[in-house]
């Protein structure tokens, strides 16, 4: 279609006869064509309405009530709710560890996954089958993932870690999840482990798009490999990484499942989330207007967060494009 | 005339649905039959043969079940239930809601009901206020230590201590023998903590939470002193603060693989453990009692079946029915055979497993005590809160008295 318009032939130069027929086909067209888009986009706007903006607004109007999810009836508070979130050092825990799980995980999810991909775009015997396998830490769910870590990485000399570390080389059991900086780290190195395999996958589809032609001119013109990367394969990645890392650092944001099961947001609050804090608040708690004003905060950071993100990605990809 | 038939088609479609509704409705009315709808706590396997029996007993009460598992998922779904209007007409009140519940005017005053005499007035007043009693709970659980016999013998004992002091004596003579003497989760409110706070509670009148409660104490006056007494176990080095990161399962685990040779347990790890390490010899006893103290037991009343208060009045007619069957012998008895629980009914003496005997009479005897369940607002607040700053206070962060101080501020928020 493209290609149609690109050799359609252009009218002479300076004709005024083509430019009404033009218009007017556009307008009759256009009222139809404008119609049936809005028809299509009819369904998302509906789904848009009912699963974002309803909720938003009815989370945005309990966050103002005392509102316990048992009964309609609620009283208005105020600010009160946005106050006691300030005060508590729950909330701010998980708020802090929520932001070091999701620029952490996306940080190193992304500086293991580039390299990773590039190994996996390279032909070798059994190429599809160890992308399978880097693939798989991503199809179980992360809460089966944190259920079955907490026993590898059990700080028992039975833990399965500790064992190895025992057998191989004579280490004691290590505090993997009952230390605070240890656990920190535990639950940011799971949720990188299952990651990096999808987002390499993600990688590899866009090398796959950059053209032989341009490494074979760098080779020709002596660019050593670290050039190549460097100056071909990392620019021209750019578009996946602003993808990559926008998912990751939602899904970072939003991290709920892994670090309930592994570690239950212990010790202490060290690995509490804003997620786990939402949940715990509304549903165990029945303090819905707590959690929605949590929520709310919640929501306002993770778009400011995410309009940076993609602001700085576009001004990169700008800079390399 | 296509969309002419069409329409047609479409309005014939939502007249038959909207009639087949109707008629789902109001049909078992008609024919003398009530329809109540129930949100089961215990599952279908176990529940399935309970309610059959009830079904064959009583054809005028048709049941629509749905199951939930506990606990998150159950209060979550009954909470929706609740708040969207269609809550079902019998449901369990438990400790995570009972406040919410009974604060909302969603639960049934059952005080004056007959189905309730003959129940454990310490089962009766968990689901109680005021005065008034809204769930009918048929059981209790309890928790304690489950110990390795054979290990105990090896350091000369024969059980478990009554005495604190005797206790930790008994965990030293372990750890010189070369066993990990003692491990106890604690993802959820140490079972030590709580036994040692009943023991304390049920020396007090008013009791100890009321007086909390009340305002005429504070969780640092009552509580500093079972906490330091707790906080021994790791100052001394007899359990490694490891357990901070230990849920139930990996310490059941630890114990079935005679890894370990005392835990917190209750009835709930005898299957696993039998089945994992039939060999293994081993028996309950209940958590030593700190100094004036006595030996009490970490429990609580299982949660108990409540009416819908906004049900119409013939479903909690039928409702009523549903509940005297469920505490008749044969309920009880059939109730008791397919969960295990250990029921309070007078009319019917459960069978238990011999291991867990010792636990049974204090048990039957409401002779229990669990934070969350006694306190009077703000439970799972707290309970989160208290978690937490123990974890902290094991880690060697906090004093015991710290943690005391969190759940003052935590209930004067």
């Amino acid at each position: 279609m493209t290609s149609q318009l690109a050799t359609r032939p252009a009218p002479p130069a300076g004709s005024v006869s083509a430019k009404p027929v033009t218009r007017r086909r556009s307008v009759e067209g256009g009222w139809k064509q404008i119609a049936l888009n809005r028809a299509f986009l009819l369904p998302a706007v509906v789904v848009f309405v009912f699963l974002f903006i309803i909720p938003l607004a009815q989370s945005l109007y309990w966050s103002l009530t005392d509102f316990t999810g048992y009964s309609t009836e609620a009283n208005f508070v105020g600010l009160a709710n946005y106050a006691a979130i300030m005060a508590d050092p729950s909330m701010l825990a998980g708020l802090s560890f929520t932001l070091v799980f999701a620029v952490g995980s996306t940080l190193v999810t992304t500086l293991i996954a580039i390299p990773l991909a590039v190994q996996l775009n390279k032909a070798f015997a059994g190429r599809s089958f160890v992308r399978s396998l880097w693939f798989f830490p991503a199809v179980p769910s992360m809460a089966i993932l944190g259920l079955v870590w907490g026993y590898i990485l059990s700080p028992l000399p039975s833990g399965v870690f500790n064992t190895l570390l025992n057998d191989w080389f004579g280490i004691d059991a290590i505090s993997w999840l009952s230390d605070n900086t240890l656990a920190q780290g535990s639950v940011i190195l799971v949720g990188v482990w299952a990651q990096t395999g999808w987002h390499a996958v993600l990688y590899v589809a866009y090398l796959q798009s950059i053209p032989a032609e341009y490494y074979e001119v760098a080779k020709i013109d002596g660019a050593s490999s670290r050039q190549q990367f460097f100056g071909i394969t990392l620019p021209l990645l750019t578009p996946a990484i602003v993808i990559s890392t926008f998912l990751l650092l939602t899904a970072g944001l939003k991290v709920y499942e892994l670090p309930f099961t592994l570690t239950g947001g212990g010790p202490g609050f060290t690995t509490y989330t804003i997620t786990q804090s939402i949940v715990v608040s509304g549903v165990g708690q029945g303090r819905y207007g707590l959690a929605s004003a949590l929520a709310v905060l919640f929501t306002i950071a993770v778009a400011v967060i995410g309009f940076s993100q993609l602001k700085v990605a576009s001004a990169i990809g700008k800079r390399f494009s | 005339m296509k969309s002419r038939l069409v329409r047609a088609s479409a309005i014939t479609a939502a007249a038959a649905l909207g009639l087949g509704l109707a008629s789902c409705s109001a049909g078992g009315d008609a024919e003398g039959v009530t329809t109540i709808s129930f949100l089961s706590w215990t599952g279908e396997e176990q529940m399935q043969p309970v309610l059959d029996a009830f079904a064959e007993d009583h054809p005028e009460v048709k049941l629509e079940v749905s199951y939930a598992p506990p606990v998150a998922e159950y209060i979550q779904t009954l909470q929706t239930r609740v708040l969207s209007g269609t809550a079902p007409d019998v449901f369990l009140i438990a400790a995570e809601n009972k406040t919410n519940l009974i604060d909302a005017g969603a639960v049934v005053d059952l005080s004056d009901e007959p189905f309730m005499e003959g129940v454990q007035e310490f089962n009766l007043d968990t689901y109680g206020r005021d005065g008034a009693q809204y769930g009918l709970s048929l059981s209790s659980w309890a928790a304690g230590y489950a110990y390795n016999e054979e290990m105990l013998a090896e350091v000369g004992y024969d059980a478990i201590p009554e005495t604190w002091d005797e206790f930790l004596e008994l965990l030293q003579a372990l750890e010189d023998a070369g066993h990990t003497p003692f491990l106890e989760s604690v993802d959820q409110m140490p079972t030590t903590v709580s036994a040692m706070i009943g023991a304390k509670s049920s020396g007090m009148d008013p009791s100890l939470d009321e007086q909390i409660f009340s305002g005429a104490s504070t969780f640092e006056d009552e509580w500093s002193d079972v906490l330091e007494q707790y906080d021994r176990l790791y100052t001394e080095g007899l359990v490694s603060s490891d357990v901070v990161a230990l849920d139930g399962d990996q310490v059941r685990d630890e114990f079935a693989n005679e890894r370990v040779a005392i835990i917190n347990a209750g009835p709930w790890i005898i299957n696993a453990v039998t089945e994992a390490n039939p060999e293994l010899q081993f028996s309950f006893a209940p958590v030593p009692g700190i100094e004036g103290g006595k030996p009490f037991q970490a429990g609580a009343a299982s949660p108990g079946y409540a009416i819908n208060a906004k049900s119409d009045e013939a479903k909690q007619e039928a409702a009523k029915t549903f509940l005297t069957w469920l505490a008749s012998p044969e309920g009880v008895e059939l109730f008791n055979q397919q969960t295990n629980d250990v029921t309070v009914t007078e009319s019917f003496t459960p069978e238990v497993n011999p291991i867990f005997e010792p636990m049974v009479a204090p048990i039957r005897d409401g002779q229990l005590y669990l934070p969350m369940i006694s306190w009077q607002r703000d439970e799972d607040v707290l309970n989160v809160e208290a978690v937490a700053q123990m974890q902290r206070m094991i880690q060697g962060q906090i004093e015991p008295e710290d943690v005391a101080a969190a759940l003052d501020a935590k209930l004067s928020d």
